[in-house]
């Protein structure tokens, strides 16, 4: 090696070790972005806490219980909104390509805060009130809400069917509004059973 | 002329009877439940506007580095109350309803207050962080450059003086 080499080889070193000790000024004034993605988790889970044994064939005025669940990874607090929507089939549900929430009303709403990296969890016990054709209210957590829904017999599953269905909404600082986070959850109910009762 | 002056007091009592009612019936008003739907939905809309610019506050606090765990709790009690209140609402239950959204203003308005609070404090401490950081990289980076050029001198001197101190010598079977 000649001086030249050794010049080079002091130059890039000295280089290395500003760079090295300037980082902690440097990452204060410019923001690295931060690994992985941003995202919020929803899911519904059966009576035993698993995701199984869903209610499907209920009888009017029986209760039913599940857990609705919200997982926060946004990396920041978040304020979310749960909106609790019963509907028959030809109702709309949630445009999921376009963004869109279902145009129903909601009969229930959950509103809570999560800390990034925080899990929120609550059990959600309901029953339905009316004839297996028309269901005139449902009661949540121990509170009747009016819906007055009617289905029709489906002859391709032999029944009359609803759903229950969850979507979850975050608040938006920019519009002072919370807005749909393009996630839903949703459980199919026949109430035909109970028509054999009668 | 007794019978006379009795039917005027008569009268004056009832008509005192009957300012004294047109004041107090208002306070029995109020106890009795005469919030309408209107002011329900004004207190529960309210709420709502408390509880969105607590959370702001406590979405600011947070990026200047406060530890909010402590605020979110009581956004989530507010919350609750908020949604209650929705409930009692869409019941018709409005005392309930104005009851339970002034509670959850009440609970949004202090978060709000030691949000900003937090922020000031965990800004304060951020800018002295920063500055401790930049005055140690400075001199850091100083000390290094000017270590590394005292270094290359020292290297260079001797570096040349080791050449210097080599003889020329002869190779064996050159002529």
């Amino acid at each position: 090696m000649n001086l030249e080499d050794y010049r080079a080889l002091f130059a890039t070193v000295s280089l290395v070790l500003i760079l090295v000790v300037a980082f902690p000024a440097l990452s204060t004034v410019v923001s690295f972005p931060s690994g992985g993605e941003r995202f919020s988790e929803l899911w519904l889970l059966g009576p035993n806490h698993m995701a199984e044994g869903y209610p499907f064939n209920v009888g009017v005025g029986e209760e039913y219980s599940v857990f609705v669940g919200v997982s926060n990874h946004m990396g920041c607090s978040e304020y979310y909104m749960v909106c609790v929507k019963f509907r028959n089939q030809t109702q709309p549900l949630p445009d999921s390509l376009n963004s869109i929430p279902s145009p129903l009303n909601s009969t229930y709403e959950f509103q809570f805060f999560l800390a990034d990296g925080e899990t929120w969890e609550s059990p959600l016990i309901f029953s339905v009130q009316g004839e297996p054709m028309f269901v005139g209210n449902i009661s949540i957590n121990e509170v009747v809400f009016p819906v007055s829904c009617s289905s029709t017999w489906e002859s391709e599953r032999n029944g009359f069917f609803y759903q229950l269905f969850f979507e979850l909404w975050m608040y938006d600082g920019d519009s002072s509004s919370f807005r749909y986070h393009n996630r839903f959850v949703g459980i199919w109910l026949n109430t035909t059973v109970q028509e054999a009762a009668f | 002329m007794t019978c006379k002056l009795s039917r005027t007091s008569l009268l004056r009592l009832l008509v005192v009877l009957l300012l004294l009612s047109a004041f107090v019936f208002p306070f029995f008003v109020l106890r009795a439940g005469a919030f309408s739907g209107d002011v329900a939905t004004s207190a529960i809309s309210e709420a709502e506007e408390v509880v969105a610019s607590a959370y702001e506050a406590v979405l600011e606090a947070e990026n200047a580095g406060a530890d909010v765990s402590g605020l979110l709790d009581k956004l989530n009690e507010a919350g609750m109350l908020l949604a209650e209140a929705q409930i009692a609402s869409r019941l018709g239950d409005f005392d309930e309803a104005v009851l339970l959204a002034s509670l959850c203003s009440g609970i949004g308005e202090s978060v709000k207050n030691e949000a900003y609070e937090l922020r000031v404090e965990a800004y304060g401490s951020r800018v002295m962080v920063s500055w401790l950081t930049m005055a140690g990289s400075t001199i850091g980076v100083v000390a290094v450059v000017f270590g590394s050029f005292l270094g290359w001198r020292v290297f260079k001197r001797r570096y040349i003086q080791q050449v210097l101190r080599l003889k020329p010598g002869v190779a064996k079977g050159e002529s």
